[in-house]
C-alpha cells in the first residue's frame, strides 16, 4: 500500500477502536437509563389517599387524623360515583329481561374497574384478598385504569394487510341515556380529587415486607434474603480461598500435583452456574441433607462453590504482589516462614484480599441459577438468622425473574420489578466501587 | 536479655583497623566454604577468618559471589530453591549448616539489613518491635524500651519519638535504612550483615550510615559488603576482596589497599576492572 | 553460646512434624477445588447415566420432539442443541470482534487518562448480574424489537457496516489517486474515494431497506438473546484480551515502530500474532460464558424447543440447554427417579463436558502464550 493508504488505514481503524469503545459505552448506558429512571418509579411516586390509607392500616404508619380527613374528602368527591351506580341498578332492576342482558356484563365492568380504581364501594363487606381492600395506591396505575373505565379497547380487523389496529371508542356512548351516562363525566374530572395523588417518597421500598404477592409492600425479605446468602457465601469460601491462595502462592512447588490442582481451579471456574444449582440440589440437600429441603444454608454453600476460584485467584494474586523484600525482611529477623507469613505477608495482602472478596460478594448476591433449587422461594417472610439453616427465602435475584414471568399480575407490579432490579444494580455497582476505591489505597499504602 | 561480647582482651572501642583486628578472637570462621546455585558455583571454596567486634568488608566486583557469602551466614540462601554449601562455615566454633542447628535461633542471633531498605508496612513503632515480638516479648513497656534504646542505637530517636505510630514507608530512604538497622538491633544480634546498606542511598545518608556503622563497631561484630572501596576502606578493620566466586585476598582493609599481596586485588583497587 | 543455637533430637523432630503437617494442612484445603470438581462430575453423571440407560442416546441427540411431560414422554433435544448452538455464536458474533477491537484500543490506542474512565466502564458492565440483562432483554428490548424489529436491525446493519464503507473508500480513494499523475492526483483521489463510497452507499440501503422491511413475530428470539448475551460476553473478551496485549511488551512493539510501521500495521503484524493464544484464550472464555448463560436465554430467546425455519433465522424463538434446566426441573423435581427428572442431568452433563473441553483448550492457549515468551 503507498504511503497515503497506509496512513488513511491507519486513522480509520484508529477511528474504528474507538467507535467499538463507544459502543461499549452506549450498550452500558442504554442498559441502566430505563432501569434507573423506572426503577427510581418504585421510591417515589405520585401516591394516592389509597396509598396512605394502606401504609396507615398495614403498617402503622401516618397520621390518623389526617389520613381520616382525606378519606372523607375523597368519599365526598366519590359520592356522585357511586349515586350513579347506585341509580343505575335500581333501573336495570326494573328493566325488561332484554335490556338487562345487553347492559349487564358492561355494567358489571365498569363496576368492578371503579373497585379497582377506588377501592370497595362503601358499606360494602371488607374483601378477602387484601389487593382488593385497597383502590389504586399510585397515580400513574390509576391513571391507566381510568383510561380503562373511560374508553373500550377494540382490535379493528377491517385492514387485511396489516395487524388488528386497536381502537379506543369511549364507553360512555353505551350507556348513553341512562343513568350511569354522568359518572363519566364525574370521574373524568374528579379523578383527582377522588385519589388526592401526592408524591411520596418511599424510601421504606427497601425494608417493608411485601403484601399480596408484591401487589403492595417493599422487598425487605428479598433484600435480607440477598443479604444471607452473600454473607454466607462468603463465609465458607473466603477462609477456604485465602488458605488454598498461601499454599498455592508460599508452599506449592511447580510439581504436577500443583500443575493439576490449577486445573482444577480454573475449571472449577468455568462450571455452568446451573450446573452448580443442580449440583447443590443433588449433593447439599438430596445427599448431604445439609438442610429438608431448600434453605439459606444450602443456597450458601452451593454459592462459595462458585464463587471459590476467583477468591483463590485473586487472593493468590494479591500475596504474589507482595514484595519479597518483605518476607526476607521477616525471615532475616528470626521469624519462621508461617510467622511471616501471619504476620508480615497476610497483613500486607489483606486489602487486595479484601478486594477480591468484595467483588466475590457482589456475584454471590447476583446469581440466580445457583439459588433456583438450593435456596430461593418467591414469597416469604424475612429470616431470623437461626431460621436460615433450614429455611429458604426470597432473593432478588431469583424474585425478579419471578415477578418478571411467572407472576399472575406481571404488568402491574413493573414498578416492583424495576425497583428491585434498580436495588440489586446498585448493590453490586456499589460493591465493585468499593472494591475499586480499595484497590487504589492498597497500592498507595504498600509503596509509602 | 543482653549479651554483651566479651572483649575483655580488647579496650572498649577498639583501634581502627590494623594489628588489634587480626590478634582479635575469630567469631566467624569459613573453611573451603563453597556456595553453589544448581551446580554453578556462586563461592568458591573461601577460607577466612572474621574477627569479633571489628568490621570486615567484603568487595569485589559485581556477580563475584560476595553477597551469597554473605547471605550464606545467616542462611538466607535457605530460601532460594537450588541452592546448597559445601565446606566449612561457623559460629564460634558451631558449624552453621550442621542439621541440629535451630535455624530461627541463629537468625535471632545474626542482624541483616538489606540494599534497598524495606521497611514493613507498618508503624515505625512496630517495625522495631516485630523481632522481640515474634520472640517472645509481649508487653507493651519491655517493647517500648527495646525500641527506644535500638532507634537510639541506630541514631534515629530524635527524628522519630514523636510519631512513633506513623507509617514507616513514610520517612526518606535515609532514614528507612537506619530504622532496618534499628529493627536489627532490637533483638541483640551478635553479628549484623549489610548488604551494599548505603548503595540506594544519597551522599549525605551514605555518609551517617558510615558513622553509624562506626559507633556500632565493638558492640557488634559488622560484615558490609560494599561495591565501593573508598567506603570500605573508610569503615572497615579487615578487608575480604573476592572475584568470581574466589577469595583473592584478605587481610587488614589498610594493607590491603596500599600494600596488597596479589596482584589481581591490586589490579581491581588501581580500577583496572570491576 | 553454642546451647542457643541448638536444637534437641526431639525438638527437631517436632519441629519437622509440625512442618510436614502443616504443610499437609495446607495442600489439604487447597485440594478442596479438586474434590469440589470431582464430586460435581460424579453427582451430575450419576443422575444423568440413569437417563441414557433408560431411553438410550438417539432419540435424545437425533430427535426435535420434545415432549417431556406427555404420557408417552419423547425426550428429543435436538432442537435445544441447536438452540443453545445459535445463541452461542449469535453471542460471538456481537462479542469478538467488538471485544478484541475494544481491547487493542485499550492497550494501544487510548491515551492513559481515557482508559482509566475506560476500565471502570468494563468492570461495571461485568459486574451487573445477569438477570438484571435478562430482565432488561424481556421488559424493555423485546417490545422494541416486536414493535420496531426491522428499522432496528437496519439501523444495526448500517451502525456495523458503515465504518467498513467509510474506511474501504477511503483506501480505494488512494490507492486510486497513488497510480494517478501528480497534477489531477487530489481530483482522481477524493472522485475515486467519492464513486466507490456511492457504490457502498447504495448497497447498505438496500440492505438497510430489505431489513426495515423484516416484521418480528415475537420479540423473545434468538436474536434477543444473542445480542444480550454478546453484551454479557464482551467484557470478559475485553479484558483477557488486553491482558495479552499488554503483555506483549514494548521491546516488540517498538521494534516495529522503529522499522517506520504505522500504529494498525504494528499492532495488526506484530502485537496480534505475538498475543493471538492470549486473544484464542479469551474468545473460548468469552464462548463459555455464552454457552453457560441461564437467565437471559431463560427470559429472552422464548423457549420455543423447535428448530428455526430456516435454521439461520434468528428472529424465531428457540430453547437452549441451560433454559430448559431451570425451567423444567421445578416439575421434574416432584417426579424425582423419572426420565423427566434425569434428562435434565444428562443435558448438564452435556453442557459439563463442553465447559470442561473448552475450559482445557484455553488453558492450553495461555500455556502456549507463557511459554512462546521465555
Amino acid at each position: 500500500m503507498d504511503p497515503g493508504s497506509r496512513k488513511t488505514f491507519d486513522r480509520s481503524f484508529t477511528a474504528v477502536g474507538y467507535f467499538s469503545i463507544a459502543l461499549m459505552a452506549a450498550a452500558l448506558v442504554v442498559l441502566l437509563m430505563p432501569i434507573f429512571a423506572k426503577g427510581s418509579g418504585a421510591f417515589v411516586f405520585r401516591g394516592t389517599v389509597e396509598n396512605r390509607r394502606l401504609m396507615l392500616e398495614k403498617f402503622g404508619r401516618g397520621d390518623r387524623a389526617a389520613i381520616e380527613a382525606e378519606k372523607a374528602a375523597a368519599a365526598a368527591a366519590r359520592a356522585p360515583v357511586y349515586e350513579a351506580i347506585a341509580r343505575f341498578e335500581a333501573a336495570l332492576d326494573t328493566a325488561d329481561a332484554e335490556d338487562r342482558r345487553g347492559y349487564r356484563s358492561d355494567f358489571r365492568e365498569v363496576r368492578e374497574l371503579v373497585a379497582e380504581l377506588l377501592g370497595p364501594a362503601p358499606g360494602r363487606q371488607t374483601p378477602v384478598l387484601i389487593r382488593d381492600q385497597y383502590g389504586q395506591t399510585r397515580w400513574d396505575r390509576a391513571s391507566v385504569v381510568l383510561h380503562r373505565i373511560l374508553y373500550v379497547e377494540d382490535y379493528d380487523y377491517s385492514d387485511a394487510t396489516k395487524m388488528g389496529v386497536k381502537v379506543a371508542t369511549p364507553r360512555v356512548e353505551r350507556f348513553r341515556g341512562t343513568a350511569l351516562e354522568p359518572l363519566f363525566g364525574v370521574l373524568e374530572r374528579d379523578a383527582r380529587a377522588m385519589l388526592r395523588p401526592r408524591t411520596t417518597f418511599y424510601w421504606r421500598f427497601l425494608f417493608d415486607q411485601s403484601f399480596d404477592a408484591h401487589i403492595f409492600g417493599g422487598i425487605w425479605p428479598e433484600l435480607l434474603g440477598t443479604f444471607y446468602l452473600a454473607v454466607g457465601a462468603m463465609l465458607f469460601a473466603v477462609p477456604l480461598g485465602i488458605v488454598a491462595a498461601i499454599y498455592l502462592a508460599e508452599y506449592a512447588g511447580e510439581s504436577a500435583f500443583v500443575s493439576m490442582l490449577r486445573t482444577c481451579i480454573s475449571s472449577l471456574a468455568g462450571v455452568p452456574s446451573i450446573v452448580f444449582g443442580l449440583f447443590g440440589l443433588a449433593f447439599f440437600i438430596n445427599t448431604l441433607r445439609v438442610s429438608p429441603s431448600k434453605s439459606v444454608l444450602a443456597g450458601s454453600l452451593t454459592l462459595a462453590l462458585l464463587i471459590l476460584p476467583t477468591v483463590i485467584r485473586a487472593s493468590e494474586e494479591a500475596i504474589k504482589s507482595v514484595p519479597v523484600a518483605y518476607k526476607e525482611a521477616a525471615m532475616s529477623l528470626g521469624a519462621s516462614r508461617w510467622r511471616s507469613i501471619v504476620t508480615v505477608i497476610l497483613p500486607a495482602a489483606l486489602p487486595g484480599v479484601l478486594t477480591s472478596v468484595i467483588i466475590s460478594m457482589g456475584r454471590a448476591a447476583g446469581e440466580t441459577a445457583p439459588i433456583i433449587f438450593t435456596a430461593a422461594v418467591s414469597v416469604g417472610k424475612p429470616l431470623a438468622i437461626w431460621q436460615t439453616l433450614s429455611q429458604p427465602t426470597p432473593a432478588l435475584p431469583w424474585n425478579i425473574y419471578n415477578l418478571a414471568t411467572e407472576h399472575e399480575a406481571v404488568d402491574e407490579i413493573r414498578h416492583v420489578q424495576y425497583g428491585m432490579v434498580l436495588t440489586l444494580v446498585v448493590l453490586v455497582l456499589l460493591l465493585n466501587l468499593a472494591a475499586i476505591v480499595l484497590r487504589a489505597r492498597v497500592s498507595k499504602k504498600l509503596r509509602g | 536479655m543482653h549479651a554483651r561480647i566479651n572483649l575483655a582482651e580488647q579496650p572498649a572501642r577498639p583501634p581502627r583497623g590494623g594489628n588489634a583486628a587480626a590478634g582479635a578472637r575469630t567469631l566467624i570462621a569459613a573453611r573451603e566454604f563453597s556456595v553453589f546455585y544448581g551446580s554453578k558455583a556462586a563461592v568458591d571454596k573461601a577460607s577466612l577468618d572474621i574477627p569479633a567486634g571489628f568490621v570486615t568488608a567484603i568487595i569485589g566486583p559485581s556477580g563475584c559471589g560476595k553477597s551469597t557469602f554473605l547471605r550464606a551466614i545467616n542462611r538466607m540462601n535457605d530460601l532460594i530453591p537450588g541452592c546448597s554449601a559445601t565446606g566449612g562455615l561457623s559460629l564460634d566454633g558451631q558449624e552453621i549448616y550442621a542439621p541440629e542447628v535451630d535455624v530461627v535461633a541463629l537468625r535471632k542471633m545474626i542482624g541483616m539489613v538489606f540494599q534497598k531498605p524495606n521497611p514493613f508496612p507498618k508503624s515505625i513503632f512496630d517495625n522495631v518491635a516485630f523481632g522481640p515480638r515474634i520472640h517472645g516479648t509481649g508487653d507493651r513497656s519491655s517493647l517500648g524500651e527495646i525500641v527506644e534504646r535500638s532507634l537510639r542505637r541506630a541514631a534515629l530517636w530524635d527524628e522519630v519519638k514523636d510519631r512513633l505510630g506513623d507509617n514507616a514507608l513514610g520517612l526518606s530512604g535515609g532514614q528507612q535504612q537506619r530504622l532496618c538497622i534499628a529493627r536489627a538491633i532490637a533483638v541483640n544480634p551478635r553479628i549484623l550483615l549489610m548488604d551494599e546498606p548505603a548503595s540506594a542511598l544519597d551522599p549525605r545518608s551514605t555518609a551517617r550510615i558510615e558513622d553509624l556503622i562506626g559507633e556500632l563497631r565493638g558492640d557488634y561484630t559488622i560484615v558490609i559488603v560494599t561495591h565501593n572501596m573508598q567506603q570500605a576502606a573508610r569503615v572497615s578493620d579487615m578487608t575480604a576482596y573476592f572475584y568470581e566466586g574466589r577469595l583473592i585476598e584478605f587481610g587488614d582493609t589498610g594493607e590491603v589497599f596500599t600494600k596488597p599481596k596479589e596482584k589481581h586485588t591490586e589490579d581491581y583497587i588501581t580500577g583496572r576492572f570491576g | 553460646m553454642h546451647e542457643q543455637l541448638l536444637m534437641t533430637k526431639g525438638a527437631r523432630r517436632r519441629s519437622r512434624l509440625a512442618a510436614l503437617f502443616g504443610h499437609s494442612v495446607l495442600a489439604a484445603v487447597a485440594s478442596s477445588s479438586i474434590i469440589a470438581l470431582l464430586f460435581i462430575f460424579y453427582f451430575i453423571v450419576k443422575d444423568a447415566v440413569p437417563f441414557f440407560r433408560f431411553e438410550g442416546v438417539r432419540e435424545f441427540f437425533g430427535s426435535v420432539r420434545w415432549y417431556p411431560s406427555r404420557e408417552e414422554a419423547e425426550f428429543g433435544a435436538l432442537a435445544i442443541f441447536i438452540g443453545s448452538a445459535l445463541v452461542t455464536i449469535g453471542a460471538s458474533v456481537v462479542a469478538v470482534p467488538l471485544g478484541v477491537l475494544a481491547a487493542l484500543c485499550l492497550s494501544d490506542i487510548l491515551p492513559f487518562s481515557v482508559r482509566q474512565i475506560v476500565k471502570p466502564v468494563i468492570e461495571m458492565l461485568a459486574a451487573i448480574p445477569s438477570v438484571v440483562y435478562g430482565f432488561f432483554a424481556l421488559v424493555v428490548f423485546a417490545p422494541l424489537l416486536q414493535s420496531h424489529g426491522g428499522s432496528l436491525l437496519a439501523a444495526g446493519a448500517i451502525v456495523v457496516l458503515l465504518p467498513f464503507a467509510l474506511v474501504g473508500s477511503a483506501i480505494a480513494g488512494n490507492a486510486a489517486g497513488a497510480r494517478a499523475p501528480e497534477a489531477s492526483r487530489r481530483a482522481v483521489r477524493v472522485g475515486a474515494g467519492l464513486a466507490v463510497g456511492a457504490l457502498f452507499a447504495a448497497g447498505l440501503a438496500a440492505l438497510a431497506g430489505a431489513l426495515g422491511r423484516l416484521t418480528v413475530g415475537s420479540g423473545t428470539n434468538a436474536l434477543n438473546a444473542s445480542i444480550i448475551l454478546g453484551v454479557m460476553a464482551l467484557p470478559t473478551v475485553v479484558s483477557v484480551s488486553e491482558d495479552a496485549l499488554v503483555a506483549v511488551g514494548r521491546d516488540l512493539r517498538e521494534g516495529s515502530y522503529a522499522l517506520g510501521a504505522t500504529r494498525v500495521e504494528t499492532l495488526l503484524r506484530v502485537v496480534v500474532p505475538a498475543a493471538k493464544s492470549g486473544i484464542l484464550a479469551a474468545v473460548i472464555l468469552g464462548v463459555m460464558r455464552a454457552i453457560g448463560e441461564t437467565m437471559v436465554v431463560w427470559m429472552a430467546s422464548g423457549n420455543a424447543a423447535k428448530v428455526p425455519e430456516p435454521w439461520f433465522n434468528l428472529l424465531e424463538p428457540v430453547r437452549t440447554l441451560t433454559a430448559t434446566i431451570a425451567g423444567d426441573m421445578g416439575e421434574a423435581d416432584h417426579v424425582y427417579g423419572s426420565s423427566r427428572y434425569h434428562v435434565l442431568f444428562a443435558m448438564a452433563l452435556c453442557l459439563l463436558a463442553v465447559a470442561f473441553v473448552m475450559n482445557l483448550l484455553s488453558e492450553l492457549a495461555v500455556r502456549r502464550l507463557r511459554r512462546g515468551r521465555t
